[in-house]
């Protein structure tokens, strides 16, 4: 089978200029015409070969700046490259920034119009397909009111929905999966599943290895510009795993024990990982470690640091004695703003009711450097919790449940 | 069903004209981003395109008024002459100055895979042509109310139109590339544009220049242009063929290299990091 993208040899320069490059006519006058040229320059992309079939999905994986963007830049025509070619056949499809086209003023439906066209459709086949993106969008009601009275969710879903309806043979996706709420992101799943069936080529880029894992054959590592791995998807993803870990280890500093508040030791990659410049000094489950099955819990992190940090990711999981994930909920996913760290402070975490089955478990809090690049710290098995439950349950989970007959004739039990 | 539907719309498109389907797809990427551009600036004001007939009839009530109750100028059918070049310089100036900041403006359109980035200018200068033509009956209006006979001539409208369409784009090209490496390039155009508004005869006749002058002065493309104008609309005479040729060929150098530039410079814009 023909293959959808071909990329040889490609290499795209970069060029860095000095800090104090002239940006205004009136600076480059008074400097004289100095420092216009670049100072220095320096691959982005350097010597990248891959292929991607119809149907197939490439995952493309690295660390900010690794050359991800750019990359995905140059498949889609964006730019020249300066060395190799790109070689993609068939119309190209996009999820990048989501949204940022719609104008605010117009409504749900002159922005699908704009967006479709400037997709690649023309008009008419926005038109033959605008009932089947409103109501993937879930928008009907909505769709000829402005846009700036949508929530974001709103936006980005009808920005997506208009993205994946444009029949697109080579789709390129850019860290996609915060659209809207849940549902939604599992019915983009399904729909790019399907596209893929359909023989789509898919290149997404991830800084998450799990979801290149997930969803890719195949998948590309970048580290400045260069091919680390390129294979199978689970294993270059496993590679990259293992090098984020032992980056984390190579980040931790030597220190004897320390004790928690609790009394509780914290050994360095025993039960406790990071580098440190965050460190978790104290971890509160309020109102105490022993609950009974569907109360509330609180869990308060009481943190410390040197220097100021810029957005960091707190992750608080309740798993059970093997290691079994019961529930897990970060800063990022919950959408909260980008926190700024100074000095100490405490950040809590609140569940209205816990639904476990009776028994002991583990509440284990890290906090992450803001691309997940690396820990800071993180506490496993630290802090046991204790669930009480009147009925005994196999599961994990232990919501309140009742049961009823619907069958007349037999709506009597007998006793 | 709609698996076999859409294997047969996907099969139909393998097979359409290329070519053909290229230019209705251009024309229609033109017309939603202009038709865009007019809605936004309909629903961003009460007066919505009002406004754009506005402007020149308050600055030609002002003119009016300097040049014809305080210092006299002897121009016949003044309202007319200043209303004519009113209309022609402000397609140039507005057209010219938003296109600059286009490539700047326009990022998430620019990373659009496969956009053709080379139309953003169009739409503006497009969108500007709009307005012209919609604020030509009431410059027909005046003409009649002056009592000037409107001569055959009159047809070569859409031929000048087209030559200040084109060389209003060419410029455009060459200065959004600008504006990418120098931001202020807009703001000292904006500057620049309201010196020569006054280097562009719009409100004094062209005779009163003096002959040692011509030779600077002429190098204005907008000049021979704007007289094109209203020796078409106002004195139903022939313009002058030979500067409107020389502006022609050197719009057909400009616009290739412009375009080349333009290009260049909006890849290197969404590459920045």
């Amino acid at each position: 089978m023909r293959n959808a993208i071909i990329v040889e040899h490609l290499g795209k320069l970069y060029h860095r200029y000095h800090t104090h490059k002239p940006a205004t006519i009136m600076e480059v006058v008074l400097s004289g015409f100095r420092g216009l040229s670049a100072r220095e320059k320096f691959w982005a992309l350097r010597g990248v070969n891959f292929t991607v079939a119809p149907g197939q999905m490439l995952g493309i994986i690295g660390k900010n700046g690794a050359g991800k963007s750019t990359l995905l830049q140059l498949l889609g025509g964006v730019g020249i490259p300066d060395e190799g070619q790109v070689k993609v056949t068939g119309r190209i499809g996009a999820l990048l920034d989501l949204g940022a086209g719609f104008s605010a003023d117009l409504t749900g439906r002159e922005n699908v119009f704009v967006s479709g066209v400037v997709a690649g459709l023309t008009r008419r086949e926005v038109a033959r397909r605008l009932e089947q993106i409103v109501a993937f969008a879930e928008l009907e009601d909505f769709i000829d009111n402005p846009v700036r009275t949508y929530s974001t969710g709103m936006g980005m879903r009808l920005a997506f929905s208009t993205a994946i309806h444009t029949d697109p043979d080579v789709l390129l996706v850019d860290e996609f999966l915060s659209v809207g709420d849940l549902a939604f992101q599992e019915k983009c799943l399904e729909r790019i599943r399907e596209l893929k069936a359909q023989g789509c080529a898919i290149v997404l880029v991830s800084h998450s290895a799990d979801q290149v894992q997930k969803l890719c054959d195949r998948a590309l590592w970048l580290r400045q510009g260069q091919v680390v791995a390129y294979g199978v998807a689970e294993v270059v993803a496993g590679q990259y795993l293992s090098e984020m870990r032992s980056e984390t280890q190579k980040r931790t500093p030597p220190r004897p024990p320390q004790m928690t508040k609790g009394g509780i030791e914290l050994r360095l990659n025993e039960n406790r990982f990071g580098s440190l410049e965050v460190e978790i000094v104290d971890v509160q489950l309020l109102p105490t470690s022993h609950i009974n099955s569907g109360d509330g819990l609180i869990v308060e992190i009481e943190y410390s640091l040197i220097q100021p940090i810029d957005a960091p990711i707190f992750n608080v999981s309740i798993t059970q004695e093997d290691g079994q994930v019961c529930l897990n909920t970060n800063t990022q996913n919950q959408g909260i703003l980008p926190l700024f760290l100074q000095n100490s402070g405490k950040i809590r975490v609140s569940f209205e009711r816990l639904d476990l089955s009776g028994g002991k478990y583990y509440v284990n809090v890290g906090v992450y450097e803001s691309n997940w690049t690396y820990t800071y710290d993180f506490h496993w098995h630290v802090y046991p919790l204790f669930v009480q439950s009147k009925t005994k349950q196999s599961g994990i989970l232990n919501p309140p449940c009742r049961w009823e007959s619907k069958n007349p004739a037999s709506s009597k039990f007998k006793s | 069903m709609f698996k076999i539907m859409s294997l047969l719309s996907k099969s139909s498109q393998k097979t359409r004209k290329p070519f053909r389907w290229r230019l209705r797809y251009l024309y229609d990427l033109l017309r939603e981003l202009v038709l865009r551009d007019m809605k936004l600036l309909y629903k961003r004001s009460v007066l919505g395109l009002g406004w754009t007939l506005i402007n020149p009839l308050l600055q030609l009530a002002v003119f009016a008024f300097v040049f014809q109750a305080i210092v006299p100028v002897n121009i016949p059918n003044y309202s007319s002459y200043v209303f004519a070049g009113l209309l022609v310089w402000n397609w140039f100036q507005n057209s010219l100055f938003q296109a600059t900041g286009v490539i700047v403006n326009s990022r998430s359109l620019i990373r659009q895979p496969n956009f053709p980035v080379a139309i953003l200018p169009i739409v503006i200068v497009t969108t500007g042509l709009i307005h012209f033509v919609l604020a030509l009956p009431v410059l027909i209006l005046f003409l009649l109310i002056d009592g000037i006979k409107l001569q055959p001539v009159i047809f070569l409208l859409p031929v000048l139109q087209l030559l200040q369409f084109i060389l209003t784009v060419s410029f455009s090209y060459f200065l959004a590339a600008l504006n990418v490496t120098f931001r202020d390039t807009q703001h000292t155009l904006g500057v620049l544009l309201q010196l020569f508004f006054y280097l562009t005869p719009i409100f004094y006749d062209l005779n009163s220049i003096p002959k040692q002058y011509w030779y600077i002065y002429g190098l204005n493309p907008m000049v021979h242009i704007i007289t094109a104008y209203r020796a078409i609309l106002l004195w139903g005479t022939q313009p002058d063929w030979l500067a409107l040729f020389i502006i022609a060929m050197i719009t057909a150098l400009l616009l290739p290299f412009g375009y080349y530039i333009f290009k260049q410079q909006s890849h290197r814009f969404v590459e920045e990091l």
